[in-house]
């Protein structure tokens, strides 16, 4: 059985299941650097809200697949890659962690650990079932 | 039974009489009903507000009800009470999206909300006057039933009451400088306004969709009939269906940017049943708001003001059993993955606010690649434009968009809104509110706060019984 490193809510059902190297964007300037590179479709990117202007060029360019650490499928972000088509994991937490997103006191710690940990990894996202999304290592 | 008899949509049950509709989300409201059964999303959760109501203001009201000029008290908790539900039940999934990493949102969001409870009586008032009253607010909604790509829409007309008055007030009161009996009359007027636009908009009787199982079904038949006749076929794995739903995807991104990531760009209205038992639901993505500065860029794509999509959904496809057009003009089905049920399209341009409905015109889709390429070089240069911007810039700019954006369609129509620029210092910021910038970011108000206070439904304290309907606030202690 594939090792689930993360889970979280699943905008809507695909069988899509894009595979790519987690990419954690910070910055504005990580967003369009990541662009600039040709490298987006290389990349499942890890975020931290779960708002659509921060990742708006790379939605629009192509974005392959897409984890973030707070939101839900409505949210913004949730909408638009609905709209897209690409597959998303929002709320992500890690499996082997008991830290948890809390709206509004959600200790910086907890961030810093999904980054931490799947920055960097080999995953593919299983979005088939109707309300969780996993983030599968590859 | 055989398969494809299994796979119908179950979706028409939502709208008989007994029916409680799905549940969209765990969460449950309480707001100001502690002790009493929480309440849910949906269809089931407008029953149960509805059946808490003292007065009959939720239930359909006559014209002569909303010609009146002041509500009752109990009038205005029930619509307080309803409207903090309504919030909870469109915004409380939303509201877990934290930080944007670009635009500070939730600050901007409390600072337009108090600014817009402060300063918007005064300017309906004005506009209900120049227009002759309270008939002339009803037409201004009543236009939006001929017209495509207009904002008078549900979430601008849903803004009025629920964020001017809702949400603006409740963020005063936890902000604890104003109490629950202050700005009566002032609560009156931005709650007649919506009212009355809501009203002349459907003219069944209701003024939100959540009130009609969340449908929003407001064009005269012959008026759908001449958008329904543009409608090319789209096979759902064709290379039409994909630049159709790809150009969606990408104009509603770059709307929501225009709009620095707010609903305001975005207007669903429907579904409207078909005859042959398709839904049809139609989107104005405004791409090009010429009153916000940041909008040169899309000047420079020569993107006109709107998009209008026509969406011909077929709901066995998916196996629908829900649609929800909300009151934030979004829609949301069961299952949720709703464009592989698309087999129609059409796509409509509105180059100005004001462009009449006889020079709106047709781009066919497939013309849309040009169209499309525009919208991708505004979007790219927005995005590195609004990267630049300070912290203090995005927030006020972001604060304009609601503040602004939100009366702006009905004053447009009203004639007013020069005039509210003119003689009302419209884009001047209200000392208070300005004050109030530097104490948002304290004890974390607009990161902690407002979401437990605000989009959990909890800060809406009801009017006290008993006080005057047109009291407003006298001390400043």
């Amino acid at each position: 059985m594939a090792d689930v490193l993360a889970e979280g809510y699943n905008v809507f059902d695909t069988k899509k299941s894009p595979s790519g190297t987690v990419k954690y964007l910070e910055s504005p300037a990580d967003v369009i650097g990541l662009i600039q590179s040709g490298k987006l479709a290389e990349h499942i990117l890890l975020v931290r809200g779960g708002t659509t202007t921060f990742l708006a060029p790379a939605l629009s360019m192509g974005a392959i697949g897409v984890i973030t650490m707070s939101g839900a499928p409505e949210s913004h972000l949730g909408i638009l890659s609905r709209e897209f088509q690409t597959p998303c994991v929002m709320t992500a937490h890690l499996t082997n962690s008991d830290s948890r997103y809390v709206v509004g006191s959600t200790d910086e710690a907890h961030f810093v650990e999904i980054a931490r940990e799947l920055d960097g990894k080999k995953v593919r996202l299983d979005c088939t079932d109707d309300e969780v999304g996993r983030v599968v290592a590859d | 039974m055989t398969t494809t008899e299994g796979k119908r949509a179950t979706f028409r049950q939502r709208y008989e009489q007994a029916d409680d509709g799905l549940r969209f989300q765990d969460l449950t409201y309480t707001g100001n009903f502690v002790g009493m059964d929480p309440v849910t999303d949906g269809i089931l959760g407008d029953k149960m507000m509805r059946s808490r109501a003292r007065s009959g203001v939720l239930e359909k009201v006559t014209k002569e009800d909303v010609l009146r000029d002041h509500f009752t008290i109990d009038e205005l908790n029930d619509l307080n009470n309803y409207l903090a539900w309504n919030i909870w039940d469109v915004l409380v999934m939303r509201a877990t999206e934290g930080v944007s990493g670009m635009i500070p949102r939730q600050e901007y969001e409390i600072l337009a909300f108090m600014h817009e409870f402060y300063r918007w009586p005064e300017l309906m008032a004005m506009t209900t006057e120049a227009v002759g009253g309270a008939q002339g607010i009803m037409d201004i909604g009543a236009s939006a039933r001929r017209e495509i790509g207009t904002k008078v829409n549900a979430v601008h007309d849903w803004c009025i009451g629920a964020v001017g008055f809702g949400m603006g007030r409740c963020g005063l009161l936890a902000l604890e400088v104003i109490k629950p009996d202050e700005y009566v009359e002032e609560s009156n007027e931005i709650l007649k306004f919506m009212q009355r636009v809501l009203w002349g908009k459907r003219q069944d009787g209701y003024i939100l969709n959540s009130q009609d199982r969340y449908r929003c079904r407001i064009h005269d038949q012959d008026f759908l009939d001449s958008i329904v006749n543009q409608v090319e076929p789209l096979d759902p794995d064709g290379p039409e269906h994909g630049a159709f739903t790809q150009f969606n995807a990408a104009a509603e991104l770059l709307a929501f940017l225009d709009h620095y990531d707010c609903r305001l760009g975005l207007g669903d209205t429907g579904p409207y049943e078909l005859p042959d038992g398709k839904l049809l639901i139609l989107r104005d993505l405004f791409v090009n708001e010429e009153v916000f500065h940041w909008s040169d860029v899309c000047e420079d794509a020569k993107l006109p003001h709107v998009y209008t999509l026509a969406l011909v959904l077929d709901p066995d496809i998916m196996n629908l059993e829900e649609i929800r057009v909300n009151d934030i003009s979004t829609t949301f089905t069961r299952p949720k993955n709703y464009l592989q049920a698309v087999v129609g399209g059409a796509v409509f341009a509105r180059e100005k606010w004001d462009t009449p409905m006889g020079e709106v015109y047709n781009i066919p889709i497939s013309d849309l690649g040009d169209h499309l390429g525009r919208v991708q070089q505004a979007t790219l240069k927005l995005y590195t434009k609004t990267s630049k911007m300070c912290r203090r810039d995005l927030i006020w700019n972001g604060q304009y968009v609601y503040y602004i954006d939100m009366i702006l369609p009905h004053m447009r129509k009203a004639g007013t809104y020069e005039k509210a620029c003119r003689d009302y210092d419209l884009w001047e910021i209200d000392q208070r509110v300005a004050n109030y910038y530097y104490d948002i970011t304290k004890r974390g108000f607009a990161q902690e706060t407002v979401p437990s206070k605000i989009f959990s439904g909890a800060g809406y304290l009801p009017f006290p019984d008993g006080i005057s309907p047109t009291r407003s606030k006298y001390r400043w202690l």
